[in-house]
């Protein structure tokens, strides 16, 4: 009998819900489509996703729902920091009054800030928390703005606390500074990450999508609305998957 | 050389914005075709060498099919609403495009206050269907088998008519239409006081164009009205869609 899951496939990272064993599970997304384990996939979100699950939600949606799940103020902002991009949502009595989904300018913040802690072989705790901000555009220009202090003789430790508060700086302009900020995604693990931010920040850890999705699941009523606006394939999928 | 538009036989005239309708049915009477140069034509692609990579799309939609179209001596006379009815961008384009066609161009500036109504924005119709109504009633009539009924909105789209009309495809039965399409529709076209009202309470989408100028007000208007302020350039992308969908999905009840 296939094993039923709920999944988040992001660009990085595939986080699992196993739903009959009641665990979490997190493998690299690559790894996930080389598995030959008979899934049934009952929902999925994510970028990754391209088809797979018998129901897809988008991941704001997740996002949100997940927010509504975990929090316990019925305001709040959430600010999920993924692999490949930058997303948030500001929920005030369940509505969403702000949000955005920076796939710009937020760009693959969460893999290069994976791929430098690999490059420099670096432990994220023993960076020193008084390094000077370096402005950032996005992660990937921002990266030279690092080497290049790095040449002017700056300790690689410091310029890349450096270059992450800078991807902080732009995190918390896009979510219109807060003075307490939800997080979540694969950053939470990074607590000199979550330091570098100008305001509080409460990490919510890795699966607050596959939260969402739960909530789905255990509730389908709550899909209801999606049926009817949200499932529909538009010319733009149509156009997309020829 | 500029071909002379009277002493074409079978002539084609190309509009921009939504030029005064007294005006267009001239050209009608005469047996004119009229085509909208705003749309997408099936077979003109838009050229990125007229205007900055960065612009408007619906712009550069409207230079090249006039462009397109005139060179290949399909297109007799651009009728161009360069006014407030549209936007300054007409106006700088039409300064020079008129020197770029073989064929004339006119400038006209719509200021007319009188309201036709707007029952399409108000209609039962999918959102989409409205738009494509309200662009094919800029130059002709509503097919009178087309029957509106009034509704109550559950949601809002403020805005221009997108370059993808797919985003439109998202909403919901019964989304109202504000903002300058629905100028569009009463056949005021620079009223700006309409385009600045909506429905208090009514979940709305607020969209401009990138690089539209309109975006500062569609911004504005989203943080007055606590609705969703949406940009978008050529085509729909999975962002812009997460949001609507996220939007209309907590927000619509």
């Amino acid at each position: 009998m296939s094993e039923k899951i709920l999944i988040d496939c992001g660009t990085s990272y595939t986080k699992i819900y196993h739903i009959d064993q009641r665990y979490y599970e997190v493998i690299p997304s690559r790894e996930f489509r080389q598995r030959n384990r008979d899934f049934r996939i009952l929902m999925a979100t994510g970028y990754n996703t391209w088809g797979m699950g018998e129901v897809q939600v988008n991941e704001l949606i997740t996002l949100a729902e997940g927010g509504l799940r975990l929090i316990p103020e019925e305001s709040f902002t959430l600010l999920d920091c993924g692999a490949r991009d930058v997303k948030y949502i500001t929920m005030d009595r369940g509505k969403i009054i702000r949000m955005d989904w920076n796939t710009e300018c937020g760009a693959f913040a969460g893999q290069v800030i994976e791929l430098l802690i690999n490059y420099f072989d670096i432990n994220p705790r023993e960076l020193p928390p008084d390094s000077e901000k370096i402005p950032v555009v996005c992660a990937v220009l921002g990266m030279t703005k690092m080497f290049d202090k790095i040449a002017e003789g700056v300790p690689y430790p410091r310029a890349f606390m450096g270059f992450l508060k800078g991807i902080a700086w732009n995190c918390y302009h896009l979510v219109n500074k807060p003075e307490f900020l939800y997080f979540s995604g694969g950053l939470c693990e990074n607590k000199a990450f979550l330091h570098s931010f100008p305001c509080q920040v409460r990490p919510l850890g890795r699966y607050v999508l596959l939260e969402g999705l739960k909530s789905f699941y255990e509730d389908p009523s709550r899909l209801k609305p999606l049926k009817e606006t949200v499932s529909k394939r538009t010319a733009y999928d149509r156009h997309s998957s020829q | 050389m500029k071909k002379e538009f009277n002493k074409e036989d079978r002539r084609t005239v190309g509009i921009v914005g939504v030029p005064i309708w007294e005006e267009l049915q001239k050209y009608v009477k005469k047996g004119d075709t009229i085509i909208d140069l705003d749309d997408a034509l099936p077979d003109v692609s838009v050229e990125d060498s007229y205007l900055p990579k960065t612009y408007c799309s619906i712009l550069k939609r409207v230079t090249s099919n006039a462009i397109t179209l005139a060179q290949a001596g399909r297109l007799h006379l651009v009728l161009a609403d360069v006014g407030e009815g549209k936007c300054d961008g007409m106006r700088y384009i039409a300064s020079f495009l008129r020197g770029l066609l073989p064929i004339p161009l006119v400038e006209v500036r719509n200021t007319n206050s009188t309201g036709w109504g707007y029952p399409i924005c108000q209609s039962q119709h999918p959102l989409r269907e409205k738009m494509e109504l309200i662009v094919d009633t800029v130059s002709k009539p509503l097919n009178a088998s087309i029957k509106l009924q009034k509704t109550a909105p559950v949601c809002g789209f403020w805005g221009v008519p997108p370059s993808d009309f797919a985003l439109l495809e998202l909403f919901p039965p019964d989304t109202h239409i504000y903002g300058w399409t629905r100028c569009m529709e009463n056949k005021t076209p620079a009223n700006h006081e309409l385009e600045l009202e909506v429905d208090q309470g009514v979940p709305t989408v607020f969209f401009s164009q990138n690089f539209c100028q309109r975006s500062a007000l569609a911004f504005h208007l989203a943080r007055k009205h606590q609705g969703l302020f949406v940009q978008m350039d050529h085509h729909l992308t999975k962002s812009i869609r997460a949001m609507v969908e996220a939007f209309i999905k907590f927000n619509v009840s």
